[in-house]
């Protein structure tokens, strides 16, 4: 059996991945995409942990959170579309019109 | 495995939420029949009804159970006063949201789109005051963030609209992953995610998972903190509340952050006891209090340098989010937990109605194309009077001067912060104060261009729309009467803190 930390530690780098790509992308479906790597390193702890606990709870959210990712999808991508409509580009720095 | 026999009762007490939800699929029925010729009355009405009924069952249902939790399917949700209180919350805020917008979306298409996603969110908000697991908070919570994130976008060819919306999304789909990451480390130390199990099994963390339970803990933190707006993921809450309609503003500025509160007293006075967190070494109440004075503190000076009225209340509602963390704060072993959750309950019933209220005043100033800056206020209240009374209540209240509930309320949280009785919550105590007298300085600007200030150019308001004025008008005496009525509300609430917490 694969100990318990090699799972956390791909879970961790790939949550750091997705935190990384936020940070760094411009583009707003990278962006998504970077979210959808943090989401799937819960995914995977989830699963782990659930195997680990004998208890099938983690594996049932974990399908939860794949669902709930594709909705989350779904309306951001919606909304990237009415960003490029307006402002020609999906950048996320681009949208600037309103400042502090 | 044998079945599970069917819960009748289950669907009698989920009354509140099932209700909402139905409302919102008459919406659709409603717009699939007729989609061009979609009565603003209609849709309006409907929702109102929705809401209003969902209030009277949640009423009914407090009655009848007299408040004692209620576990359903097999414990992932409870109904209790706890999760009945903020219904109410709720579903007052979308009746006077969805009143409002009887004359604001008079001109646009897709009405009944606006009210279905609003009855939406509420029912995801009513789900997550019920929600008694990690799962089923994780859902919910997603349930009342997917419609807004829409709601904010909603003028798809308003720029302002469509990067509120995006910003508001962007920091809603990180932090809901934070979230996640958070339960799952939570669920591998403890292998549980019903709150009272995970209660239970907290001691599995003392042989070396403190650490991967303090960051599930932090991280679930962040999740509360985007719908609650609080420092650290407050940064899109300026920008939406600015770029979304008014309307939507004033439904996320109030029922959202309530429904963040919720969730969040729930997470920690069940699931991660304050006592048993501390033995291990994970002080969240410590968090909190940091958390609380940042929020507070940031938010007002913020509000106070803005031009923007619409920017300045987005910021106070930051502010009025630090001031409500104070019940978390003051969670301390000394002292009476059921006051110090109260005190946080009751400032989010009058803060619902009272910021509710200043919202739809903006819905109108907009309606009426004014401008948005303080100047350009200036002798609105020589034009519309009565609204700009209520909106001198609504600004005076959320200051916390004694001519509406917000006085009380904050005298409640002081109570509170003074009744744990640490070095930490005297100072909350003591930054409360200070805060709201500079928030009586941003608050008044608004008044003395309203009431004082001759208007620069020739101002004329466009009618006086029924649905809009209806509900400011409803909003400003509730916010008046939570005045002598806090006391008699302030048993309900004491009491549904009570009995979550043991």
């Amino acid at each position: 059996m694969v100990p318990i930390q090699y799972y956390m530690m791909l879970s961790a780098a790939l949550f750091c991945i997705g935190v990384f790509g936020i940070l760094t992308r411009r583009n707003a479906l990278m962006f998504l995409m970077s979210v959808e790597l943090m989401l799937n390193a819960a995914n995977i702890n989830l699963v782990a942990f659930s195997f680990q606990n004998g208890n099938l709870t983690g594996q049932v959210f974990s399908l939860f959170t794949m669902a709930l990712a594709a909705a989350e999808v779904a309306v951001g991508i919606g909304i990237i579309l009415v960003l490029y409509r307006n402002f020609s580009d999906v950048d996320v720095t681009k949208a600037t019109t309103m400042r502090w | 495995m044998l079945q599970q026999p069917f819960e009748i009762s289950g669907l009698a007490l989920l009354a509140p939420t099932l209700l909402l939800g139905v409302t919102a699929l008459v919406l659709f029925l409603i717009d699939s029949i007729a989609p061009e010729e979609s009565s603003s009355a209609l849709l309006s009405g409907v929702t109102v009804t929705g809401s209003l009924a969902a209030l009277a069952a949640a009423g009914a249902i407090l009655v009848t159970t007299g408040g004692d939790p209620q576990d359903l399917y097999g414990g992932q949700l409870v109904v209790d006063g706890m999760s009945l209180f903020f219904t109410f919350i709720f579903t007052s805020v979308t009746a006077l949201v969805a009143l409002a917008s009887y004359d604001y979306l008079e001109e646009f298409r897709y009405k009944a789109e606006f009210h279905s996603l609003t009855v939406l969110a509420a029912t995801g908000m009513t789900l997550m005051a019920s929600s008694n697991s990690l799962a089923t908070a994780f859902i919910s919570l997603e349930l009342a963030s997917l419609p807004s994130y829409a709601l904010v976008a909603f003028l798809k060819n308003n720029r302002g609209s469509v990067e509120a919306g995006l910003k508001y999304f962007l920091i809603g789909a990180l932090s809901s992953a934070v979230f996640a990451y958070g339960i799952s480390l939570v669920y591998g130390v403890t292998g549980h995610l019903q709150f009272n199990q995970v209660a239970e099994n907290l001691g599995a963390a003392g042989d070396g998972l403190v650490g991967v339970l303090g960051v599930g803990i932090l991280m679930i933190i962040g999740g509360f903190a985007f719908k609650t707006a609080s420092v650290p993921f407050h940064w899109w809450a300026p920008e939406a509340y600015e770029g979304a309609p008014a309307p939507v503003s004033a439904f996320l500025s109030s029922a959202s952050k309530a429904a963040g509160f919720v969730i969040a007293f729930r997470v920690f006075t069940v699931a991660f006891p304050q006592a048993t967190a501390v033995d291990l070494g994970i002080d969240w109440v410590l968090a909190f209090q940091v958390l609380a004075l940042v929020t507070m503190t940031l938010g007002n000076f913020a509000a106070a340098t803005q031009e923007n009225v619409k920017r300045m209340l987005a910021y106070s509602s930051i502010g009025h989010a630090g001031y409500v963390l104070i019940a978390l704060g003051a969670l301390t072993g000394s002292a009476d937990q059921a006051l110090v959750l109260g005190a946080g309950m009751l400032h989010l019933v009058v803060y619902g109605f009272m910021n509710t209220g200043a919202f739809l005043f903006i819905a109108l100033v907009e309606y009426w194309g004014v401008g948005r800056t303080f100047e350009d206020y200036n002798g609105l209240g020589k034009q519309a009077p009565v609204a700009c009374v209520a909106m001198t209540v609504f600004l005076f209240s959320l200051a916390g001067l004694p001519i509406g509930g917000g006085f009380l309320s904050k005298i409640f949280l002081i109570l509170a912060a003074a009744n744990a009785a640490t070095i930490g919550t005297y100072v909350l105590a003591f930054a409360l104060v200070v805060n709201s007298a500079l928030s009586l300085f941003y608050y008044s600007r608004v008044v003395k261009a309203m009431w004082i200030e001759d208007p620069v150019t020739d101002l004329e308001v466009g009618g006086y729309p029924t649905g809009l004025y209806a509900a400011i008008v409803v909003a400003a005496v509730v916010t008046v009467l939570l005045l002598p009525g806090l006391g008699l509300f302030s048993g309900v609430a004491f009491d549904a803190a009570a009995s979550m917490i043991q």
